[in-house]
């Protein structure tokens, strides 16, 4: 016993002087780095639940990283990404982004596609002065006045306004059942679809939340059974939600069309659910078929990563050409000057759709729906609400 | 009628998942005196080990299980002997604690190897249900109640009946006189972690299915199945059986007719209310901690 | 850097540190270290740190004082709390939600966060940490999930998991900079306080309270107050850096004070070394920096935290007292030993004036277990002054006599009064406050305090006349009655460092600087070689020379017809003669008991315990 302690704690001492070398070593590395290329900062989870929407993040942002750097880099230098790892929580995405923001080098970043992270960062965002193209979707997100976010997936007010007049006028369907996560990505998605379906004239039977990560929606499923709804609107957040949902649903025999957000037609929704999704519809910011530019770069993702695209990649892929073609057209990396080139875009066409930036920081105005054909995703329409 | 009959259905379904890991909690607890937190991740790992066995090489389901029942017994031993052994002499904190340690390690280890995607585990029959009236049975559901119904009555019968149970017994109570009996009893403590194990393994391969395989499916389950074993009575079998049952009832219900989103909650309040009204349990006779 | 270790106070570390009885040191420690202070308080104050570097300090600093709360519950008493994040988030959530939604100041909220912490501490603890254990770690992760499901569901109160934005700080210290400063001093002064908390009588008791329960019990400490306090304390520290941590983040959401959040304080408390605040403070910096320098392992999802998770299991199985706490032993072993003070006193024992009223009477007092009568319907008396002796052979009661007269076994039947007074209904700290003092036979002392706290703890007993709550006076009574075993000029060494028949003097010494009415020893010969038994018979007829009265339980006859002056003899639970010692040794049924017993008993068993589970 005495022996074996000595050994750990000798061994612990020299594992703890390596550690304490090591940064300097890591920083001097970058000092040397720093110059050579035009680096950009990039928030994403590695760690905790969202990790593996991290990666798929990633991925989109390297496939746009060698398309750029193939077309000539950025300001004549390569365009290098530096990523930092927000462990899925808030505070982990504030400090990532603090210890990016902190390297005066990089001359914008990459945030997040949780609306929450970015609301956490948002104070340290402003405070830096630098622009951020991120992914969530809550609404209030781009009317914060703060002028360095420029989002680059449509936002939920769009995806509610889909999914209403979708399910109101194509399906024809007037008594709705809303199911949702009482998460910050639910609970503002379903408030958004409760409005939207006032306007369009339809009633709303049934506004169910639930706590992420339940293990059983027998009791919700029963609920919409006995509320009589003919159509469900659905704001899921995590897949394994999703899957469980779906089968109870079906097992129960609730037949009624579903129109979901765009977690419903994700590639691991579609895996985990199965034969319990066929039929169903969703809105989904990518759509393989929608458009040329989302066609190639489903081809070229899949031709690299051997996975089916999805919005967690298409993105950050948008994001990152967007960006560089900002920087260039801009000439310099002077945050304003790249700002200002950021909202001049107009018609770009961009995986997830075309371009256009208000004066907002709004990039997208609208959504694909798609449905589900025995497992395949279709392409049904895309409704857009942009008027230039 | 047709809905109470559904959800009690459901509930008794989720209390039998409950159940089956509480066991595991009981049998340790009583050889050892020491709540295992890493319960649960005995149940994620098996399942992860029947995906990379039945799915990724694509083994038959008999084997597979097999398989990953062998590696679960490999995984209490070497569990005993890292975690639990080195610290038999100190109280129970540490023991706490180091078990919180292996539930984060075996969590993230297994993320690190298999990545966090959640995983499809296909479930052992072709049919999902059958229609009884208008209450739907899941056939997945039907096999967890009768494994768990199995196992109670295997226990019973191996703890009662047979001389390795009784001399499992004997330790758990009194380890200085079972030491004095010619008991080995670190063999008996090793036996007990392997058993445990198990069970907790076979419950997380039996809930995959309907659950799907995760890194955080062992957490909530083991919470909820820790109630399950206070409320039953700390280290009763029956006891954990009915509060395991006990709480999966109350959860559906309270979910369907109170609220859905704090439904996690209800666990934990009757837990509390439990222990402020009747802290022996249902079924315990002492409250004391073991001197 | 926040989160290094300040010099430490010189005024020594928290166990086996003794000081002077008398005159008063000057307190160099506490310079020094408001000058350490001070120094990093202004080096917080000046440092023009990266915006990363003072979100990295200023979350260190806040989840130090949680942290440090966390030694005080965990490493001070003993009790496990596995919702310290709730507890921070509470004063989180009470700044966070009073000075966006409320329009409050921030001083406001503070105060606020900090009751709504203490009060729900002390509640869950009240609850439930009468349980202990297993029961409270469930509890405290039943009440932290519960808490997390509100902050989520509850949304027009607390913005859901939205999260609180846009947090105020206070005017004077709107800037990071300022702001770190405040948050490095709180912590600063936390740490001092916390740092002296073990030498205070509450924080005595915690260490007893943790060290040894019934030994707490019956030397007069009140253990469930002692633990609500600790648990109360913990939760307010707590409160405390949550509330500094909202003004730090100026965003707070639920995820940050999830169960997985208590566990991180837990693992920064086991790391650093429970035992101390110092630990805290190692533990809570390194753990918010290796991240920093593991950032390699980050690369693939898992690894990280898997290391982490196996760390966790090391440190409990190799360094069980923490970094801090090895560091401590080593520096204690250097340290160079402290002159013996100067002769202690001679030890008074105040006693009523003779009287004829007895000291103990006990009436048809019964305990049974389920069906076994252990003890049924004994009565005797106990006159003042003298010893008296309980007998009986094996299995005949005694034991179960005495732990039923000091309130560790509740009676099934009868009465007992001490002094006049009924007792029968009284917790074991409230008869020892009315003057019982007992010894165990398997000797229960405090193992992590020197002999002197020990004896401290005794003469602390509530009630007891002669001392008040001076530490000065407190300690001079704690030597006289070392003194008067034998064993002052080793005062200051730990309990372990002493032989068994010590170890039982000074169980003996505390239960006498408590100047009790009354005095229970439990088969204080038990274990003891024969000189050491003499000594003992010796050390008996002095006490009982002072006047103490004493009631002793005892197999060696020699010993017992050696002191004692009158004997109850027990067997098989029931009162067989009560009498004058010559007498009773002669009755024929005493004899008939006896006999045979006698030539089977040999050397004291050790495996029989004094309290068998019920």
């Amino acid at each position: 016993m005495r022996t074996t302690r000595r050994v750990f704690l000798r061994s612990a001492a020299t594992l703890a002087a390596g550690g304490l070398a090591a940064p300097g070593v890591l920083r001097s590395a970058f000092a040397q780095g720093a110059g050579s290329t035009t680096r950009i900062g990039m928030v994403l989870p590695v760690t905790g639940p969202g990790a593996d929407a991290g990666r798929f993040a990633l991925n989109g942002a390297r496939l746009a990283l060698d398309a750029v750097n193939k077309a000539g880099g950025v300001l004549g230098k390569p365009l290098e990404i530096v990523t930092e790892d927000d462990q899925t929580t808030n505070p982990g995405a504030v400090l990532a982004f603090s210890k990016l923001a902190s390297q005066p080098d990089l001359v914008g970043f990459l945030g997040s596609i949780r609306s929450t992270q970015n609301h956490a960062m948002a104070p340290d965002i402003l405070k830096t002065g630098k622009p951020v193209c991120f992914g969530g979707t809550d609404p209030v997100l781009t009317q914060l006045g703060n002028p360095w976010l420029f989002r680059f997936r449509p936002n939920d007010s769009f995806s509610a306004r889909v999914i209403a007049e979708f399910g109101v006028n194509s399906l024809k369907k007037k008594k709705w059942a809303l199911i949702h996560s009482t998460d910050a990505f639910g609970t503002s998605g379903a408030k958004a679809l409760a409005e939207a379906l006032g306007k369009a004239g339809a009633t709303v039977a049934l506004d169910q939340g639930y706590t992420n990560q339940s293990q059983d929606f027998t009791p919700v499923v029963l609920a919409i059974r006995q509320s009589g709804a003919e159509v469900i609107g659905s704001y899921f957040t995590f897949e394994n939600d999703l899957g469980i949902f779906a089968r109870q649903l079906r097992q129960l025999g609730v037949t009624a069309p579903w129109v979901g957000s765009p977690s419903i037609v994700n590639v691991t929704a579609l895996k985990l659910a199965g034969p319990s999704l066929f039929g169903t519809y969703g809105v989904a910011d990518y759509a393989e078929d929608s458009s040329p530019a989302a066609k190639a770069f489903g081809k070229a993702y899949r031709d690299a990563t051997k996975i089916a695209p999805d919005n967690q990649s298409s993105w950050t892929y948008d994001a990152v050409t967007v960006l560089a073609m900002a920087i260039n057209k801009a000439g310099r990396t002077d945050p304003q000057a790249i700002r200002e080139a950021l909202l001049a875009v107009r018609g770009h066409e961009g995986a997830e759709g075309t371009y256009n930036f208000d004066k907002n920081g709004d990039g997208l105005h609208g959504y694909n729906v798609v449905r589900n054909e025995k497992g395949g995703i279709v392409f049904d329409k895309r409704i857009d609400f942009y008027q230039g | 009628m047709d809905l109470i009959l559904q959800l009690l259905f459901t509930g008794i379904g989720i209390g039998a998942v409950y159940a089956l890991v509480a066991l595991g909690f009981v049998l340790i607890f009583r050889a050892t005196n020491v709540v295992n937190f890493a319960q649960g991740e005995f149940s994620m790992v098996a399942a992860f080990l029947m995906v990379v066995f039945a799915v990724d090489l694509e083994w038959p389901y008999w084997l597979s299980f097999l398989l990953a029942i062998g590696g679960m017994a490999l995984l209490g031993a070497l569990f005993n002997l890292g975690v639990y052994y080195p610290l038999r002499h100190r109280t129970y904190l540490p023991v706490i604690i180091s078990t919180i340690g292996a539930s984060i390690f075996l969590a993230n280890t297994t993320l690190a190897l298999y990545g966090p995607q959640p995983q499809v585990l296909p479930p052992v029959f072709e049919t999902q249900g059958f229609l009884i009236g208008p209450v739907f049975l899941d056939t997945q559901y039907l096999l967890i109640i009768a494994v768990t119904a199995v196992l109670v009555a295997f226990q019973y019968w191996f703890f009662e009946h047979t001389l390795i149970g009784k001399k499992l017994q004997a330790t758990s109570q009194d380890k200085e006189m079972a030491a004095l009996l010619g008991i080995p009893v670190a063999g008996m403590i090793m036996l007990t972690f392997v058993y445990s194990a198990v069970l907790g393994g076979i419950a997380g391969i039996l809930v995959a299915p309907v659950l799907f395989v995760s890194i955080q499916m062992g957490a909530t389950i083991a919470l909820k199945a820790f109630a399950a074993t206070i409320i039953g009575g700390f280290g009763d079998v029956t006891g954990a059986i009915i509060g395991g049952l006990a709480l999966g009832i109350i959860e559906t219900f309270g979910a369907a007719y109170v609220s859905v989103p704090y439904k996690d909650a209800f666990a934990f309040i009757v837990l509390v209310v439990f222990l402020a009204l009747r802290p022996q349990g249902i079924f315990g006779e002492r409250i004391a901690e073991k001197a | 850097m926040t989160g290094s270790p300040r010099p430490l106070p010189a005024s020594a570390p928290a166990a086996g540190a003794p000081t002077p009885a008398a005159p008063r040191r000057l307190p160099v420690g506490s310079l020094l270290y408001a000058l350490a202070a001070a120094g990093t308080v202004a080096l917080a104050a000046t440092t023009p740190f990266s915006g990363y570097a003072f979100n990295i300090l200023m979350q260190a600093a806040t989840y130090a004082i949680a942290v440090i709360g966390l030694t005080v519950v965990l490493g001070l008493c003993g009790q496990i709390n596995l919702a310290q994040a709730g507890f921070f988030g509470i004063g989180a959530y009470a700044v966070g939600l009073g000075t966006v939604d409320w329009g409050l100041s921030f001083w406001l909220c503070l105060p606020v966060g900090l009751v709504l912490a203490l009060v729900l501490g002390a509640g869950l603890g009240a609850s439930t940490l009468r349980l202990g254990g297993h029961y409270l770690a469930m509890v405290t992760i039943s009440f932290q999930q519960i808490l997390t499901l509100v902050l989520i569901n509850w949304i027009p109160v607390t913005h859901g998991p939205d999260g609180v934005p846009r947090i105020q700080r206070p005017t004077l210290f709107a800037d990071s900079q300022s702001y770190l400063a405040l948050c490095v001093f709180v912590l600063a002064v936390v740490g001092y306080l916390v740092w002296h908390l073990p030498r205070t009588r509450l924080g005595r008791a915690m260490r007893a309270v943790r060290d040894n329960e019934l030994a707490a019990g019956v030397t007069g400490i009140d253990i469930y107050r002692t633990k609500v306090a600790a648990f109360a304390l913990g939760a307010l520290l707590a409160g405390l850096g949550g509330a500094l941590f909202a003004g730090s983040f100026t965003y707070i959401s639920p995820d940050q004070f999830s169960f997985a959040e208590s566990i991180v304080f837990l693992t920064m408390a086991l790391l650093g070394g429970v035992g101390s605040p110092v630990g805290a403070v190692i533990g809570t910096g390194l753990l918010i920096l290796i991240p920093e320098w593991l950032r390699f392992l980050k690369e693939i999802p898992g690894l990280y935290l898997a290391i982490y998770g196996l760390a966790v299991i090391l440190i409990v199985v190799f360094m069980p007292e923490g970094i801090w706490g090895f560091l401590g032993d080593q520096v204690r072993r250097l340290r160079p030993r402290r002159p013996a003070p100067a002769r202690a006193q001679d030890l008074v024992l105040t006693q009523e004036a003779a009287s004829p009223a007895p000291v103990l009477e006990v009436e048809a007092l019964s305990k049974h277990f389920g069906g076994l009568k252990a003890v049924d319907e004994v009565s005797f008396t106990v006159a003042r002054g003298g010893i008296h002796a309980l007998i009986g052979p094996n299995g005949s009661g005694k034991t179960t006599t005495l732990n039923v007269l000091s309130g560790l076994y509740t009676p099934t039947g009868g009465r007992v009064r001490l002094d006049g007074r009924d007792i029968t209904r009284l917790a074991p700290h409230q008869r020892a406050a009315s003057g019982l003092g007992r010894t165990f036979q398997n000797i229960r002392l405090f193992r992590s305090m020197s002999a002197l706290e020990n004896v401290v703890i005794g003469a602390e007993r509530p009630g007891n006349p002669l001392v008040g709550h001076q530490r000065a006076a407190l300690e001079a009574r704690a030597r006289a009655a070392l003194a008067f075993v034998g064993l002052e000029a080793r005062a200051d060494e730990p309990v372990s460092a002493f032989s068994y028949g010590h170890q039982r003097l000074i169980e003996i010494a505390r239960a006498l600087a408590g100047n009790p009415v009354l005095l229970l020893l439990d088969e204080p010969a038990a274990g003891l070689n024969s000189s050491e038994k003499v000594a003992l018979t010796g050390l008996l007829r002095r006490m009982a020379a002072k006047g103490l009265t004493i009631l002793i339980i005892d197999h060696d006859m020699t010993l017992v017809s050696d002191v004692a002056s009158h004997i109850t003899v027990l067997n098989f639970g029931r009162r067989i003669a009560d009498g004058v010692t010559a007498t009773v040794l002669r009755e024929p049924a005493v004899i008939e008991a006896y006999l045979g017993q006698e030539a089977a008993e040999g050397p004291a068993v050790g495996l029989k315990s004094d309290l068998a589970p019920a």
